[in-house]
């Protein structure tokens, strides 16, 4: 049983363009769960949902201009613009005026498509650009990734202790002298470094599901923020390769097309389902056995109750950073 | 009052001090000093500008007119060595952070960027939360203790620090007593160590209890000084408008909010 698990996890990435496309799901995943976990704890999903939407033009202009070479950069100018003007505007309290937001978004959606639409190859562009050609990759694209997946891991590890302070307390970050705007800065920047580094892989459309469920998903199975953190990059890179598995063998065994992003992102939903359910169980049997709330692992959604009537005080804790569907 | 009358051992002077977001002034003309080891309750209706006074010791709103002083500096840059604890119901209770993390907090500043934090620094923190009496619960997760006990960890949070100016935006509402009674040791036992302390409450009887000077404030300043000078029904009445001051239960002055 093992040695034909075994062949078959591993024999289909004897095919080179399969090795390379393991290779590129392993670094975004790894990296989307890692900066997933700072979007749920900021809950930052909105930025990366619209991330998804303004990076678009900038993905259609630089395949335009120069090829499948200029999808990168074209998607790195508008991502860093789009997260610098998102942290100028949240610094002065103007985000909560979403539908502005979301006609602007929309807006630079809508460029994007314009510009695809008056290509003679128009839908097979299109489907590329949304939901990403990660089978197609190549060595230098995996360059690419590995760099923005070092460079973002390092930023986020250098800067955890204030990145942790300013989520958890922003007023006390201020207080203590911190510039919070530049630390967010740091932050949007990284995730929208990640978001364009997908981009090639898995589309515009499916990115924000590397980012947001594997981190969702961890945070269920624990309370601490290490353990968190891992669990997210085990994941998303988890999930990179069994979706590229599955799409695979469906394909060759049952000549069924199955879009590589598409199944990646099944896989992870389903994931997150099966930590939906495992915590359920969980506290089901905590229920049952009520003295276990005295515990220190108290689940979030038993604060309430395990805080009691001395904290009458304590708010309900509003939804978490649920993956947003994008305004369409 | 001039700035200048400040001395080395005032922890904070107010010199008819105006404070303003933008173009409107959110309080006028506060003065008075806090003197090292001491301990100032801002009292006030809410909205009198209480937690304004606050930000702007904390030079996170300017100053328009007179002047702020922090520790003989300007307040933006004495943050170092000002603790600031909020209230604790502002806090997530879903965060995955436990409550010897949250005290940890408080070394960051003196950790420095990247540096991961040292064995002096968890004994720092370590000592913070037995001070607030709660060594006991240091690998519990924050959200999961109660209002009460989340306040006592924010203040060990800013005992880890070393402040020598502590800050505390009403550290009592919705506090038991177990735990009002662990806070207000903690705070004694860091002015007997030279810390200044100013405090937002709206509770009189703990103001009476607890605090060497009162200031009262809606606005502007109706008075600073001693709790017998400051805590009297006209003081208060003028203070909170008309009738919102009544005699309670014991014979103590109760302000409604």
């Amino acid at each position: 049983m093992s040695a034909s698990l075994g062949t078959l996890l591993t024999v289909p990435f004897e095919r080179p363009y399969l090795t390379r496309a393991l290779i590129e799901l392993l670094l975004l995943g790894g990296v989307a769960g890692i900066v997933g976990v700072f979007v749920l704890l900021r809950r930052l999903a909105f930025l990366a949902d619209a991330l998804t939407h303004t990076v678009f033009p900038g993905v259609v202009i630089g395949f335009l201009v120069s090829g499948q070479h200029g999808i990168f950069p074209g998607a790195l100018v508008i991502g860093c613009l789009t997260a610098t003007l998102f942290t100028g505007l949240a610094a002065t309290r103007r985000v909560a005026e979403d539908a502005t937001l979301a006609i602007l978004l929309t807006g630079f959606f809508a460029v994007g498509v314009v510009l695809v639409s008056r290509r003679s190859s128009y839908t097979s562009d299109l489907t590329a650009f949304l939901f990403g050609r990660v089978l197609t990759v190549s060595d230098g694209d995996i360059v690419t990734t590995a760099v923005v997946t070092g460079a973002v891991v390092v930023l986020l590890a250098a800067l955890r202790k204030e990145l942790l302070l300013v989520a958890f307390d922003p007023q006390a970050a201020q207080a203590a002298g911190y510039r919070v705007i530049a630390l967010d800065l740091a932050l949007n920047l990284s995730i929208a470094l990640v978001v364009v580094a997908a981009v090639r892989a898995v589309g515009t459309v499916l990115v924000i599901a590397l980012i947001v469920v594997p981190a969702a998903a961890a945070r269920l199975l624990s309370d601490r923020l290490l353990v968190v953190t891992v669990l997210a990059a085990v994941f998303g890179m988890a999930s990179g390769w069994i979706g590229l598995l599955v799409s695979y063998q469906v394909s060759v065994d049952h000549g069924i097309r199955l879009a590589t992003g598409a199944t990646v992102v099944l896989v992870l939903v389903a994931g997150y389902l099966l930590a939906l359910a495992a915590t359920a169980a969980r506290a089901r049997s905590r229920r049952t056995a009520p003295d276990a709330l005295a515990g220190s692992a108290t689940r979030p959604a038993l604060a309430g109750e395990a805080t009691g009537p001395a904290a009458p005080s304590a708010p309900e804790a509003p939804a978490r950073a649920a993956p947003r569907g994008p305004v369409r | 009052m001039s700035p200048s009358s400040a001395t080395g051992a005032d922890a904070l002077v107010l010199a008819d001090a105006t404070v303003a977001y933008g173009r409107v002034a959110a309080l006028e003309r506060v003065s008075g000093r806090v003197p090292a080891g001491r301990t100032v309750a801002l009292i006030g209706p809410n909205g009198a500008g209480k937690s304004t006074l606050i930000k702007a010791i904390l030079g996170l709103v300017p100053v328009v007119s007179g002047a702020i002083t922090v520790l003989g500096q300007a307040p933006a840059k004495a943050r170092r060595e000002v603790g600031y604890v909020p209230q604790a119901d502002t806090l997530d209770a879903d965060f995955p952070v436990s409550v010897a993390q949250v005290v940890l907090m408080g070394r960051y500043r003196r950790i420095g960027w990247v540096r991961r934090p040292g064995a002096e620094d968890r004994a720092v923190a370590a000592a913070a939360l037995d001070t607030v009496g709660l060594a006991h619960r240091a690998k519990e997760r924050f959200g999961t203790l109660s209002g009460g006990q989340r306040q006592r960890v924010l203040l060990a949070r800013a005992i880890a620090a070393s402040p020598r100016l502590l800050l505390l935006d009403e550290p009592f509402n919705g506090v038991d007593a177990v735990s009002q009674d662990a806070l207000l040791a903690a705070l004694a036992k860091l002015t007997a160590g030279g810390t200044a302390v100013v405090i937002s409450t709206h509770d009189l009887a703990l103001a009476h209890l607890a605090c060497d000077d009162v200031c009262l404030l809606n606005r502007h300043q109706f008075a600073f000084g001693p709790p017998a000078a400051t805590l009297t029904p006209e003081l208060l009445r003028a203070t909170y408008g008309g009738a919102a001051v009544e005699l309670g239960a014991h014979g103590v002055l109760v302000a409604r909010p």
